[in-house]
């Protein structure tokens, strides 16, 4: 898809536009994670309580069995829900201010003067994405094992690392899912909103498929079914590099749709 | 081989026509104007050209190479200017440049900084902080500073003040005594005038002409008006002269239209007192209103680029 260092340099200055909000978000998401640890040595002992008065039914609806260790409590308290939906939003919004965005701007009309393809400028989008999304996870997990380590919360290194970064295909995925629906002719408002909306839908899915075997088979099509408890567990690498690949995948046909479309003026 | 060469090219959106059926070749070398008025489709054929929109219908090389097919290698040897130029308001005209030039792999960079100076463009400044003609400047920079084999602008002097305009009239020329080809639209029949060898006209979508502007102008009847000092004078020597029209005489001022050689005019001015004198060609708003509103008879049916009819 690159074949030149067109990508790079694109990439680079994608970055660079965006320094400062990826600081933002690092400063934030990490912040949330080191507050989340930092009331754990509290609240550890009545947590078993807490879990016996919880319905089962609640608990198995969010992937928690148990909140004996750390990991477990992480992963209720983060890892399960609002940071995988966090990042996973920051990706939708990362491709939809590159492309739609930047096309209603007439921004690509610029650098498409230049010999750039657009399958280049999808690349540039996805590949900065990805960096992004692994800069965030990265530092979280660091920002986390380091607060674990000063108010003596049993997490290792390895664990955090694993939690955090088993996000990374899972929010890649959705930019994927918003290259493709880039790909079509809509609206840039539409990108965000549809990768949006979809992300809610699999989430839905995935709960109602735990909370009713009947419907279990529906997980399969939620790319949260993939998920799992990394913290606890260790990374799945079929899965990993499973949803990985699907996000190429994904992106790759965005890629060619995008080439086929006429861009707005 | 053609810089620019379009068969039967038509863009609809949809059901809207943005362009229709347009048969239109530029010369290399040539400095060609494309104009209509808005919503005529310039900026769509221009959208086309570069790939961003893709035909409907039709076909188009842009230096012998398929538009579409061969976009990257095209855009290696073009600088293109967008009607609605914009970038980044945050980024600053220097960053816009060395992005581009990175991308074109250009390093020599003295020609932008002299363009720069020329223009008296802002580099140093975000975009967003720039007037929309100081922006329109550092437009004309990323179009310009790799000297492409071919230019397209699409409405390069918007926002430009009339001494700006004037030094993007003499970039354009020194770009054609370069060997550049340039495509350029424009509302603006005067500046097309000036600046072009020839001129397609649009409208409604369709090409309604193309025409050389200086032969254009020469087979045009030229205005003359003067006045005499003298009071007692026989307007009727000048009535009488080959090619004159359109006569009209009031007292010692005298102004009729006239095509042919200008001579015999000097010669009988020459036995008066002339106190003014004002010859002048019309513009080519004039001539293509004369040519295409009905007043077809002055001059040669011009070639309509394609086999349609001619609107209007
Ligand atoms: N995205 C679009 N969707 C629908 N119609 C469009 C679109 N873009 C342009 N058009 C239509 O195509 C026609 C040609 O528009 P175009 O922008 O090419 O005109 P133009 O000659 O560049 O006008 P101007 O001088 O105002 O720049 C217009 O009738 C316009 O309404
Ligand atoms: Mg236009």
């Amino acid at each position: 898809m690159t074949g030149s260092p067109k990508v790079p340099i694109l990439v680079a200055r994608g970055l660079d536009d965006r320094k400062r909000s990826l600081l933002i978000w690092i400063v934030s998401i990490g912040a949330f994670c080191a507050a989340i640890v930092a009331i754990y040595p509290s609240i550890e002992d009545t947590l078993t309580d807490v879990m016996d008065g919880y319905p089962d039914a609640l608990k198995e609806a969010f992937a928690v069995e148990d909140l004996n260790t750390p990991g477990q409590y992480l992963h209720a308290e983060l890892l399960g829900l609002i940071l995988p939906l966090a990042l996973a939003w920051f990706a939708i919004r990362a491709i939809a201010r590159d492309l739609p965005s930047a096309a209603e701007n007439s921004f690509l009309d610029v650098l498409l003067s230049a010999p750039v393809s657009r399958r280049q400028l999808v690349a540039t989008s996805f590949v900065g994405t990805a960096i992004e999304l692994a800069a965030i996870t990265l530092a979280a997990a660091a920002i986390t094992r380091v607060t674990a380590m000063v108010l003596g919360v049993d997490l290792s290194l390895g664990d955090s690392v694993a939690g955090m970064i088993n996000m990374w295909p899972l929010a890649l995925f959705f930019a994927g899912v918003s290259i493709l629906i880039n790909g079509l002719r809509v609206q840039s408002a539409l990108v965000s909103g549809l990768a949006a909306g979809l992300l809610v839908l699999m989430y839905v899915v995935d709960v109602i498929g735990r909370l009713a075997p009947d419907l279990d088979f529906l997980r399969y099509g939620s790319v949260f079914r993939y998920y799992g408890m990394a913290i606890e567990d260790g990374i799945d690498p079929a899965s990993f590099f499973g949803v990985t690949a699907v996000a190429i995948l994904v992106a790759l046909a965005g890629a060619l749709l995008f080439d086929r479309r006429d861009l707005p003026g | 081989m053609a810089a620019i060469e379009t068969k039967r090219l038509s863009k609809f959106y949809g059901a809207h026509r943005g362009i229709e059926q347009i048969t239109l070749s530029v010369e290399r070398g040539e400095v060609f104007g494309f104009l209509g008025p808005n919503g005529a489709g310039k900026t769509t054929l221009i959208r086309t050209l570069l790939d961003l929109l893709h035909p409907t219908s039709g076909s188009a090389t842009v230096l012998g190479l398929d538009s579409h097919r061969d976009r990257i290698e095209i855009r290696k040897r073009i600088g293109n200017l967008a009607g609605d130029f914009s970038w980044q308001p945050k980024r600053t005209g220097s960053e816009l440049l060395s992005l581009i030039a990175g991308l074109r792999g250009v390093t020599e960079m003295d020609y932008a900084q002299a363009l720069a100076e020329r223009f008296n463009a802002d580099l140093t400044r975000p975009l967003g902080q720039l007037s929309r003609g100081n922006r329109q400047k550092i437009g004309l920079l990323q179009a310009l500073f790799h000297r492409p084999d071919l230019l397209i602008l699409d409405e390069p002097t918007g926002g430009l003040d009339p001494l700006m305009q004037e030094e993007f009239m003499a970039v354009v020329s020194e770009e054609r005594e370069r060997g550049a080809t340039v495509f350029l639209s424009s509302h603006e029949l005067d500046e097309v005038q000036r600046m072009c060898d020839r001129a397609g006209i649009i409208r409604d979508g369709r090409l309604v002409a193309v025409e050389d502007i200086g032969e254009l102008m020469s087979k045009s009847d030229r205005k003359v008006s003067f006045t005499l000092a003298e009071t007692d004078i026989d307007p009727g020597e000048f009535r009488d002269l080959d090619g004159v029209g359109n006569f009209s005489a009031d007292g010692p001022e005298i102004s009729f239209t006239h095509r042919g050689p200008i001579d015999p005019v000097v010669k009988l001015l020459s036995r008066h007192t002339v106190v003014e004198l004002d010859l002048t060609h019309p513009s080519l708003e004039e001539l293509f209103l004369a040519y295409y509103t009905g007043g077809r008879s002055t001059g040669d049916r011009p070639d309509s680029g394609d086999g349609d009819e001619a609107a209007g």
